[in-house]
């Protein structure tokens, strides 16, 4: 029996408990890491997170309320209804998010050949299948918008002074016309399912897969102590570094010594 | 002390400066109104075939939003001259810009709204004037070379693709009254 005790805290003992520690952290800063470089190749910047859990975690959660607007099309002779919503800066085709938008929404009405969408000095025409067709400047006929309506299928704009402006038939010209017969967009309350699907398409576009691969990396995705756990990750690694280059000399001087030792006490 | 103060003092102000320097330069109708002595023609549009549109995304580098693009023409044979608002975005925002079309050459190129922080240089009469004349070659390319504004590099792209659509454009249309 020998008085030797084993040597609880060497180098080469916490090189391994600390590459243990770190291990999980170090194989996430390094993909991550390797992610980010090749942001554009993997298409981060344009590929949106779907997993609710990520979503609300993230608190992705509109203000305010949509603004929606039901309109009538047709379809093979048959009228179709769909729903126009506004909502943080968005518009949506049912639960399709078709662009973005700059300023408030005063209406949306279904007419002969398009779907017309009312902003302060915008109008916006979709096709009856949501296709984007058109942004238009209305402020070279008028501005301020306060009112989208209909009168024989064309689209009528009540401005604030107030002025009614209709439409021709292709949507390139207005004349002004006197406030008779117009059938005005009325707001639209979404049912529960509308709404719920509408907020699935909004948040759809809310978090982009770039954004949760950088907070992952630098740790800010678990808040205030994931960006302490990543530097002490960052610290670890450094550690692992010159314990490693630590243990690696003693070993090679032991192995020098032993060398040395056999060689000149071989008998 | 005081002058590093100064320093500091003028590099933040030169940066709040370049932070405000966009914004909207000319309302897109009151350009029309100018391009065409304030009586400005019936707006037209020109509806995108599959192939027109095939064209614009191989300028633009991505697909064009929409079905349908408005312009203003007046005047027929040489003294044709058609105007067209186009909108390209920058890096993350659209940049408006205004461009005049006459016999086959740029005549005119504004840049109306800049919305982004950075690149608004090419508002400047030094950068666009270096279009004017410029002739949209078969592989869709300009004539001309454009000298790039370093800073604002993808300003300066998104501006020469714009240029190279609406002279896609006034040739489409041209070629549609030829027929």
């Amino acid at each position: 029996m020998t008085n030797r005790k084993p040597k609880r805290f060497t180098a080469f003992l916490w090189h391994r408990r600390i590459g243990l520690f770190a291990l999980v952290l170090i194989i996430t800063l390094s993909v991550t890491g390797i992610m980010l470089n090749h942001t554009e190749r993997l298409d981060l910047d344009e590929t949106f997170v779907s997993n609710a859990w990520l979503l609300n975690w993230y608190g992705i959660q509109p203000d305010e309320n949509p603004i929606s607007y039901r309109v009538e099309t047709q379809r093979e002779d048959q009228p179709v209804n769909h729903i126009i919503s506004a909502w943080q800066h968005q518009l949506f085709f049912d639960d399709v998010a078709i662009t973005t938008l700059e300023q408030d929404v005063h209406g949306a009405v279904g007419v002969a050949q398009f779907i017309v969408v009312a902003l302060d000095n915008e109008i916006i025409l979709l096709s009856y299948e949501g296709e984007f067709i058109e942004r238009v400047s209305t402020s070279i006929s008028f501005s301020d918008i306060q009112r989208l309506g209909m009168k024989y299928e064309r689209p009528v704009i009540e401005t604030s002074e107030p002025l009614y402006y209709m439409a021709d038939e292709h949507i390139l010209d207005w004349d002004v016309i006197t406030n008779e017969e117009i059938k005005w967009a009325q707001p639209y309350t979404l049912r529960d399912d509308e709404y719920q699907q509408l907020l699935i398409a909004y948040r759809g576009k809310g978090l982009r897969l770039e954004r949760v691969i950088l907070d992952l990396h630098s740790g800010r995705i678990f808040g205030q102590w994931g960006v302490y756990l990543m530097d002490a990750a960052a610290i670890a690694l450094l550690w692992l570094s010159l314990s490693g280059l630590w243990v690696w000399s003693s070993r090679r001087r032991k192995m020098r010594k032993k060398k040395h030792y056999q060689k000149h006490h071989r008998n | 002390m005081k002058r590093y103060l100064y320093i500091i003092f003028a590099i933040l102000s030169l940066n709040s400066f370049a932070a405000q320097a966009g914004g909207v330069y000319l309302q897109p109708d009151e350009f029309i109104n100018q391009v065409f002595d304030n009586a400005p023609p019936k707006a037209r549009v020109l509806w995108l075939k599959k192939e027109l549109k095939k064209q614009i995304a191989d300028i633009l580098d991505h697909k064009y939003k929409g079905l349908r693009i408005r312009y203003w023409q007046r005047g027929d044979g040489d003294n044709r001259k058609s105007a067209w608002i186009l909108e390209e975005t920058g890096k993350k925002e659209p940049i408006t810009t205004g461009i005049v079309i006459k016999d086959n050459q740029i005549e005119l190129i504004k840049v109306l709204v800049f919305r982004e922080s950075r690149g608004w240089e090419v508002r400047h009469d030094f950068f666009t004037d270096q279009f004017k004349q410029a002739k949209l070659k078969k592989d869709h390319r300009l004539s001309q070379t454009i000298d790039n504004i370093s800073g604002a590099t993808l300003s300066v792209r998104a501006v020469k693709k714009l240029a190279r659509i609406a002279l896609l454009l006034d040739q489409t249309i041209q070629n549609e009254t030829d027929k």
